[in-house]
C-alpha cells in the first residue's frame, strides 16, 4: 500500500516503512541506540531528500524514546539525576555543534567531515566495545567471574564538583557527565543524530554506569534532544513529513516494547556484543560507500 | 477506465462535427485531455491522462506531444576522489530548468523536421532551454554539466523521451497516453501539440494540466509552510502521546 508523503513530495510503501520502524525500534529497546544512525541512511536509502530524512526520524525518534522511558522507568532503571545532566550538556553542545555545522559549510567540508567523523566514531567506538564485550563473555563461559571493581578509576574521576549519583552508584564530578553531553550534543549536532550510538558507550566505559540503567538514560535524553531538533527543523527549513514520522514511528514504538522485554534477559555483555556488531556493520557500510567509486559521479538536487 | 472512453468517443465525436465545419479553412489541430486537473492525495501514485484530437491530416503527417512543467533552480553536483574518499567537490545550478519535460511523437523526430526547428522548439532534450548558470564556464565545460543533468534527470523520471509512440489513426485521428511519474512536481502543465507536414509545422493547439495537491496531504504541506512552528510542536506532541499510548496498551498485555 503506497501512502503520499506530503513533504517529501513521493509516495512510499506503508508496510516497507512499518516493517524498518519496528526492527530499528527493537534495536532501540534493546541497546537504547539506533534511531538515528541507522534510520537516517535508510530512508535516504529509501529515496528521501536527506534534509527530510533528518528532520522526520528526529520527530519519529521521541515515540520509542518516551515509550522505552516509561518502561525502564516502571523497572527503575532510569537514572534522572544523570539524564538531566547529560541533557544540560547536550543543549550546550548542539547550540555550539550548529555553529560549527555553518562554519564548515561555509568553507565547502561539511560532506567530508560528517562522512568522515561516522566512519571514525563508529569503528573506535564499536571495536573497543567489540573486543570488551567479547572479552567479558568468553572469561563468564570459562568459569573465570572476578567482578571486583564496579568500574575502573583513572584521571576522570579526579575532577572536582563531585556529586553521588545514587541511582548509578557513583561518586564522581557533575563536569564529567556535562562534558560528555557537551560532546555528544556538538556531535550529534554535525552528524544529525540524536547522539545515541556515542552516549551509550560513553556512559558505560567513561563514566561507568551499570549498563542496566544505561539504555533508559540514554533514552530519556534523546526524548529533548529530538523533540528539539524537530521544533527548530520544522521552524527553520519545514522538512519535518509527519506522515513519514507517524508510519515510522508506530512500527518503532511496537519494536521498543519488544526489544525492551527481550533486554530483560540477555546480560550487560551480550546486549554491547549485539551493539558493537551493528555499530561497526554501519561504520563499514559507509567506509565502502566512501571509497568505491559512484555508478555516476553527478548527482542532482532540486531547489526550493 | 470504461468512463474515460465514453467520454473521449463523445469529445472526439464532437470535434470531428466541429471540424467538418471548418475543413475549408485552413490546416486545424484540435485536441483535449482526459483531464485538466491532477489532485494530489494520500493514495497518489501517479497519473495517468489520456491525450486525443482529430487533424487535418495527409498520408505522411506527423504529430509531436511535448509536456513542459513548472521550471526551478536545479543544482548537479560531481564527485572527486580526495585523499582516497569520494565527496562533492564542484557544482552547478541551473536557473530555470523545467522540473518535468516529456516529448513523444509518431515517429524519430529527427525524421520528421530538420535542427533549426528542432532547436527552436526544443524537440530534443539537449537543445532544452536551461537558463542562467550560477558560474561561468567555457561551452565544453558547460556541456559536461549540460549531458549530466539531462542523464540525471532522466534517471529520476523527470525527463522522458517517447518517439513512435503516438498512434495515429487514418490521418485524422491520434491519441497518447501521458503517464505523470509519482514524483512529479506540483504546478501548471503546458502540452503542446504540434502537427508537422513535410518538415513544416502547418498547425498547433496547447492544453494546461493543473496539479495540485488535494485533501490531507494539501493540508499538511500548508500548515507546515505557514504555521511552521506549531506543526513541530504538534509533531513532537503526538509522538510522546504515542509513545505514552503504546506503553499503556503494551503495558495490559
Amino acid at each position: 500500500m503506497y501512502i503520499y508523503l506530503p513533504i517529501a513530495e513521493q509516495p512510499i510503501n506503508a508496510f516497507i516503512v512499518l516493517g524498518i520502524g519496528s526492527l530499528v525500534g527493537m534495536i532501540m529497546g534493546m541497546v537504547g541506540i539506533g534511531g538515528g544512525f541507522l534510520l537516517t541512511p535508510l530512508m535516504i536509502f529509501f529515496g528521501i531528500p536527506s534534509p527530510v530524512a533528518v528532520a522526520s526520524v528526529a520527530n519519529q525518534l521521541v515515540a520509542p524514546s518516551v515509550s522505552g522511558v516509561l518502561s525502564y522507568w516502571k523497572s527503575s532503571n532510569v537514572d534522572f539525576k544523570m539524564g538531566i545532566i547529560l541533557l544540560i550538556g547536550g543543549v550546550i553542545g548542539s547550540s555550539i555543534g550548529v555553529l560549527i555545522f555553518n562554519f564548515l559549510n561555509n568553507l565547502g567540508h561539511l560532506d567530508l567531515v560528517i562522512k568522515l567523523s561516522y566512519v571514525l566514531f563508529l569503528s573506535i567506538i564499536g571495536s573497543l566495545m567489540f573486543i570488551e564485550s567479547s572479552r567479558l563473555i568468553l572469561r563468564v563461559k570459562k568459569g573465570k567471574i572476578s567482578r571486583g571493581k564496579l568500574h575502573q578509576h583513572n584521571w576522570l574521576h579526579g575532577l572536582p564538583f563531585k556529586t553521588r549519583f545514587r541511582k548509578s552508584k557513583l561518586y564522581i564530578s557533575v563536569l564529567l557527565p556535562l562534558l560528555i553531553g557537551i560532546i555528544v550534543g556538538i556531535l550529534a549536532a554535525l552528524m544529525g543524530t540524536g547522539g545515541g550510538f556515542i552516549i551509550v558507550p560513553a556512559m558505560i566505559y567513561l563514566l561507568g554506569m551499570p549498563t542496566s540503567l544505561v539504555v533508559g538514560t540514554s533514552l530519556f535524553q534523546i526524548i529533548f534532544v529530538a523533540s528539539n531538533t524537530t521544533i527548530l527543523q520544522a521552524s527553520q527549513n519545514q522538512t519535518v513529513d509527519i506522515i513519514l514520522a507517524f508510519l515510522l514511528l508506530l512500527g518503532s514504538v511496537i519494536g521498543v516494547q519488544i526489544g525492551s522485554k527481550f533486554s530483560n534477559f540477555l546480560k550487560g555483555e551480550h546486549l554491547r556484543f549485539f551493539l558493537s556488531i551493528i555499530i561497526l556493520m554501519v561504520g563499514f557500510i559507509l567506509l565502502i560507500d566512501l571509497i568505491t567509486t559512484p555508478s555516476d559521479l553527478y548527482s542532482i538536487v532540486v531547489l526550493k | 477506465m470504461n468512463n474515460i472512453y465514453k467520454h473521449l468517443f463523445l469529445k472526439t465525436l464532437f470535434l470531428l462535427v466541429f471540424f467538418n465545419f471548418k475543413l475549408f479553412a485552413k490546416e486545424n489541430i484540435v485536441a483535449d485531455l482526459s483531464e485538466n486537473t491532477v489532485e494530489i492525495s494520500t493514495t497518489f501514485s501517479g497519473a495517468e491522462i489520456l491525450l486525443f484530437g482529430a487533424y487535418d491530416g495527409k498520408k505522411n503527417d506527423d504529430i509531436i506531444v511535448i509536456v513542459t512543467g513548472p521550471k526551478g533552480k536545479i543544482k548537479v553536483e560531481q564527485k572527486e576522489k580526495k585523499f582516497g574518499i569520494w565527496i562533492t567537490s564542484k557544482s552547478l545550478t541551473f536557473k530555470e530548468v523545467p522540473k518535468y519535460y516529456y516529448i513523444a511523437s509518431n515517429r524519430k523526430i529527427d525524421k520528421i523536421t530538420n535542427l533549426d526547428e528542432i532547436k527552436d522548439k526544443s524537440l530534443n532534450l539537449n537543445y532544452l532551454k536551461l537558463g542562467k548558470v550560477n558560474k561561468k564556464l567555457d561551452m565544453k565545460e558547460f556541456n559536461s554539466w549540460r549531458v549530466s543533468l539531462t542523464r540525471n534527470m532522466i534517471k529520476q523520471k523527470f525527463w522522458k523521451v517517447e518517439e513512435n509512440s503516438i498512434a495515429l489513426n487514418k490521418n485524422t485521428l491520434f491519441r497518447k497516453t501521458l503517464s505523470l511519474p509519482s514524483n512529479v512536481t506540483t504546478g501548471l502543465f503546458i502540452v503542446k501539440i504540434l502537427h508537422y507536414r513535410n518538415g513544416i509545422l502547418i498547425s498547433k493547439e496547447e492544453s494546461k494540466i493543473n496539479i495540485t495537491k488535494s485533501g490531507i496531504s494539501a493540508n499538511i504541506y500548508k500548515i507546515a509552510e505557514e504555521y511552521s512552528t506549531l506543526y513541530g510542536i504538534f509533531a513532537v506532541v503526538l509522538a510522546v502521546f504515542m509513545g505514552w499510548l503504546s506503553n499503556i496498551v503494551f503495558r495490559r498485555v
